[in-house]
């Protein structure tokens, strides 16, 4: 194979990671517009989730579409319980005070897990089609391109639904000027919960797409880290941006993995993450408000 | 139904230990268009926020007294439900949503929307009242001038289709021109729709011409009140009130 096309390919392979990436940062995104609240549980949220298809599919043998729509049901209770039991009394605490929670609860969600599935790699059943695609002469896995195009679809589904749909104004109502949007009658707190249930769904079905593609461990949820530098690349305020940032570091990984040891794959996110952190805080794709007094 | 708005005896306190109203009492009835008038501090805003239920929200809360709405119970109510009660809020400062279009700025107040008509209907009668919406309705209304977002501010207060609207400084920062434009308008809502306006305005002089009744807080106390015929002919009303603001615009 030329030097070209392993480049092409481990691109492509990249982007169409990226792709999960940007289905998990959209949670994370959401949840933070509503309520300025950092999720640092996503990873562990999307993980347990992907339990909860195990459990249902396999488990109980509910088949995979059973066991999806069960994993989704499971998924938005948890994060409603998690809402209502430990964010919302901490609303207009000190921000770390909340990013704090949020990291203990994804410590619990880990140990519970654990507790209940153990340790071990897990094989959940393939919803994905193994065939490869092949783009002339590029070779891209089946699973990973078709977890790509669900993501993608779904990521974009989700921009254009609030992008134009009434509850859209309301998140961003709410998000712009809480008490504005109470003024307007629109129940803040529903929002909060309302991006909740987003959040897990977006971690529901990235959490089952990527224990698709690689396998079900409680260590599942660690991958949310890159979304990290995803988020900051995107701007914490920009939805369409985390599609573009998702993207970015899917691709960067990959190609670092091609270029230099398997180590510095770790990295790269976090170094870009940095960079854009000190020449552009609010990311690629964050807006300053527009204002005129 | 009459919508008559009583406040009794009012106590609100911020952060369990900052008072910001004493006892204070007022009656909006029905239609009308009443003032509250006072210095900086002096409770006037606490006041709206009081009846718009926004104190939870900035950690105040009512100590003492009652706010009712044609005998309901305002204190019990959340403050989107006390919006779709019927009470809209023009806030201070307009707090118009700057990254969204003046569309979707409305569309936003169809959250408050009581009436059963059409969100065409309830826009053509905001566009109506103020045409030059309709013309920047795609813009972001962060370009806005101050005066159009003073406009699109009581806009969406005209979606909800409201029983009453609590106008916080409208004037505020705007040229008089537009400050008399935005008044006359005011006037013409409240005589057409009938709707009960309760204003809260630094500009006396403009609170005193377009109101039928008013009231004077001081360190939050209601210590005047009366028709604005009588404020105005009132002597410390001219001294302090008026007489400052003869005195700021030379």
């Amino acid at each position: 194979m030329s030097p070209l096309q392993q480049f092409i390919e481990y691109s492509i392979v990249g982007i169409a990671a990226g792709g999960i990436y940007a289905l998990i940062a959209l949670g994370i995104i959401l949840i933070f517009k509503s309520s300025r609240t950092f999720n640092f549980a996503m990873g562990e949220m999307m993980m347990l989730s992907a339990y909860f298809f195990y459990a249902a599919a396999v488990t109980f043998a509910l088949g995979p579409f059973l066991g999806m729509i069960v994993a989704l049901i499971g998924s938005i209770i948890v994060a409603l319980v998690i809402e209502r039991v430990a964010i919302r009394p901490m609303l207009g605490r000190p921000f770390i005070a909340v990013v704090m929670v949020t990291f203990g609860i994804g410590s619990i969600i880990r140990g519970i897990v654990g507790m209940i599935w153990g340790p071990n790699d897990l094989q959940i059943p393939a919803i994905l089609s193994r065939s490869p695609i092949m783009l002339g002469e590029i070779f891209v896995p089946g699973k990973t391109a078709r977890a790509f195009a669900i993501a993608v679809v779904i990521v974009v589904g989700l921009i254009a639904y609030l992008r134009y749909s009434r509850a859209g104004v309301a998140l961003r109502a709410a998000a712009a000027d809480a008490v504005t949007a109470y003024s307007m009658g629109i129940d803040v707190r529903r929002i909060i919960s309302f991006t909740w249930i987003l959040a897990a769904i977006t971690g529901c079905i990235s959490g089952v797409l990527m224990a698709n593609v690689n396998t079900l461990t409680p260590h599942l949820g660690l991958v949310a880290l890159n979304v990290l530098a995803v988020v900051i690349l995107g701007g914490m305020n920009s939805l369409g941006g985390v599609l573009i940032a998702g993207f970015i570091i899917g691709w960067l990984e990959a190609i670092t993995g091609l270029f230099l040891p398997t180590e510095f794959r770790e990295i790269t996110p976090y170094l870009l993450a940095l960079i854009v952190l000190l020449v552009r805080p609010t990311g690629l794709f964050g807006t300053k408000e527009i204002e005129r007094i | 139904m009459a919508a008559v708005l009583e406040v009794k005896d009012l106590e609100v306190v911020y952060q369990g230990v900052i008072q910001a109203l004493t006892s204070l009492s007022l009656t909006v009835p029905e239609g009308a268009i009443v003032t509250l008038l006072g210095a900086n501090g002096a409770g006037k805003t606490t006041t709206l926020k009081a009846i718009s239920g926004f104190l939870p929200l900035e950690d105040g809360r009512v100590t003492r007294g009652s706010i009712t709405i044609g005998g309901q119970d305002l204190l019990k109510l959340a403050p989107h439900q006390i919006v779709r009660r019927g009470i809209f809020q023009v806030r201070e400062g307009r707090h118009v949503f700057s990254e969204m279009t003046v569309e979707e700025n409305l569309i936003a107040a169809t959250f408050a929307q009581r009436a059963a008509r059409s969100r065409k209907e309830a826009f053509d009668e905001v566009y109506n009242y103020f045409p030059i919406l309709s013309q920047r309705r795609g813009q972001a209304a962060g370009y806005l001038s101050g005066g159009e977002q003073q406009m699109l501010a009581i806009g969406r207060a005209l979606v909800a289709d409201p029983e009453m609207i609590l106008l916080d400084e409208p004037s505020l920062g705007l040229a008089p021109l537009i400050v008399k434009e935005i008044f006359e308008i005011i006037a013409r809502i409240n005589r057409e729709k009938g709707v009960s306006m309760l204003l809260v305005e630094q500009n006396a002089v403009i609170a005193l011409k377009y109101a039928s009744y008013g009231y004077v807080i001081e360190s939050g106390r209601t210590v005047l009140e009366g028709t604005t015929e009588k404020l105005s002919a009132d002597q410390d009303i001219q001294k302090f009130y008026l007489g400052v603001e003869a005195h700021e615009a030379a």
